[in-house]
């Protein structure tokens, strides 16, 4: 699943492609725009997370989705249609939409952020920015690896503890938090000093000396130079829709917007092509995979 | 020579931010944004304000020493808050941040709460809290590190308790809530502000109390490593 179709690619097409519907994503209240990028980020997920992501997005998406579709008419009384009035305040038609508008775009938002952390890992995040910003990506990067590290070690240190009769598992819950702590001092005495010693090793070995590479996975194909441009050309284009104001729904003080043109729909095709990307790029992999078997 | 230096670039720096990045941003949301305004403006007011202390940490070209050391206390921060998560909102990560900022100094506590936020994230999910979440964090590490120099806060348990409680209801709580709410609606009102602060408040108290907790606990044995660490091989004596 990882490396296949869209993941596949290299990591600046990615990271373009989520910043631009991210962004996108934030901004646009428009509800056909809505509507895109929602059940594109829904499909996406479902494609890269499988059913999982229905379970997530009912038990944890939904609520959250409803608190803040009732938060917005409940404190926000602009607007000029009022549907009824509620301890003297008014619950007007434009802030329910408004409400429910801004639901919508916070669950593709979150959607969209899962896809990102699929597809993102941060091998990738720490190619592209290694260049950079090398000393912040360094510290990050041993940082993601201590981690799972100083897990390894804390099993290590509590078996010596249970092998001098300190057993952290034992004794009422005091006792335990007690020893806990006493795990996390002793990880800690060790990961300082182990630091240090990493450090002299990197410093050993040329860290900070001109002329050193970085190992990388990722080369920069035709492919990936091809679906660069193409997205690019799309992020431009829904730029220049969102520009012209083919993108702006006025929610208040009435609802108002443009009328849907010829122009309109470019930009809502030219949307629904950039926030499909994935799904296409995975659907043509598949296909040419499925064809190549049936050759043979 | 190199000391002159560096401030006049943090001058430039914050210069060019608060007379032009800012009131522009202010001016295009206001302009251009309309209803996403509110939420724009201050996500990116909160990118801007990281930035300095993030690019002078590159500029500086930090020593392999002082970037592992950091890299251990984020490090220590993010396995805590692995270890605790079956318990929501007790986290280690502020009571570590301070301690940071208390032994390293603020631009390395800046550093560590706003690292510990990020790649926590990455193993918890990132998500648009992401960035509000190393500002606060980071800023608690800077003000914990600025106050303890300037001699308002002391080294002891109870005073960094006291500050780590405060800083975990007023910076975290007092930052998370609102944000949330710029996420989904048009207009801020007190009403919804002062809402999002009362539903947040069983959850920031929480935390509050973890962080008294694990500083009235871990202050004194970390402060002592750090300050033992330090001594040892000579790091991180910052001098600003």
């Amino acid at each position: 699943m990882a490396n296949y179709g869209f993941s596949s690619y290299h990591p600046a097409v990615n990271f373009l492609f989520f910043a631009a519907v991210l962004l996108f994503s934030m901004f646009f209240l428009h509800p056909v725009l809505l509507g895109i990028s929602f059940f594109s980020a829904l499909a996406y997920a479902v494609r890269l997370n499988g059913w999982r992501t229905l379970r997530f997005c009912l038990t944890a998406l939904l609520p959250m989705a409803v608190l803040v579709a009732f938060l917005n008419p409940a404190f926000n009384h602009d607007g000029v249609t009022v549907l009824v009035y509620v301890n003297d305040n008014p619950i007007t038609l434009e802030s329910v939409c408004y409400g429910l508008a801004a639901a919508v775009l916070f669950s593709s938002v979150i959607l969209w952020f899962s896809c990102y952390n699929a597809v993102m890992t941060s091998d990738k995040f720490l190619h592209l920015f290694g260049r950079v910003l090398p000393s912040l990506s360094l510290l990050f990067s041993m940082c993601l690896r201590f981690v799972p590290r100083f897990k390894g070690q804390t099993k290590v240190i509590a078996q010596a503890q249970r092998g001098i009769g300190l057993d952290p598992g034992e004794g009422g819950p005091l006792r335990r938090a007690k020893k806990g702590m006493h795990i996390l001092s002793i990880l800690t005495t060790w990961a300082l000093e182990n630091a240090v010693d990493t450090a002299d090793s990197m410093k050993a070995r040329g860290y900070g000396l001109k002329g050193r590479t970085s190992f990388s996975l990722y080369r920069f194909g035709r492919r990936d130079r091809a679906a660069l441009l193409f997205l690019l050309a799309l992020v431009v284009l829904v730029g220049w829709g969102a520009l012209l104001g083919e993108a702006t729904l006025q929610y208040f003080p009435r609802l108002s917007g443009k009328e849907i043109t010829g122009r309109s729909l470019v930009l809502y095709g030219g949307y629904a092509l950039l926030c499909l990307t994935p799904l296409i790029l995975d659907a043509k992999e598949a296909v040419a995979w499925r064809r190549s078997q049936w050759k043979s | 020579m190199p000391q002159k230096r560096r401030i006049s670039l943090r001058t430039l720096l914050s210069l060019f931010l608060v007379l032009v990045l800012i009131p522009a941003t202010i001016l295009l949301g206001v302009f251009v944004l309309q209803d996403r305004a509110y939420y724009f403006i201050s996500l990116l007011l909160i990118v801007y304000t990281m930035l300095p202390f993030l690019l002078l940490f590159e500029k500086r070209k930090p020593q392999a020493r002082e970037l592992v050391v950091v890299a251990v206390l984020c490090a220590i921060a993010v396995a805590g808050r692995a270890a605790f998560f079956m318990i929501p909102q007790v986290k280690p990560v502020m009571a570590v941040v301070i301690i940071t900022g208390v032994a390293l100094g603020p631009q390395a506590g800046f550093l560590t709460g706003a690292v510990s936020a990020f790649v926590s994230n990455f193993f918890f999910g990132q998500g648009p809290w992401t960035p509000w979440q190393m500002f606060c964090f980071g800023i608690a590490g800077f003000l914990a590190g600025l106050l303890f120099r300037k001699g308002r806060l002391r080294a002891g348990r109870v005073s960094l308790s006291v500050f780590g409680g405060l800083a975990t209801l007023v910076i975290y709580g007092g930052i998370m809530n609102p944000a949330s709410l710029l996420m989904g609606s048009a207009k801020l009102t007190w009403g919804a502000v002062v809402t999002s602060y009362a539903a947040g408040l069983p959850m920031d108290l929480i935390h509050a109390a973890s962080t008294v907790v694990f500083l009235l606990v871990l202050a004194k044995p970390m402060l002592e490593k750090l300050t033992r660490i330090q001594v040892k091989y000579g790091l991180l004596r910052e001098s600003s």
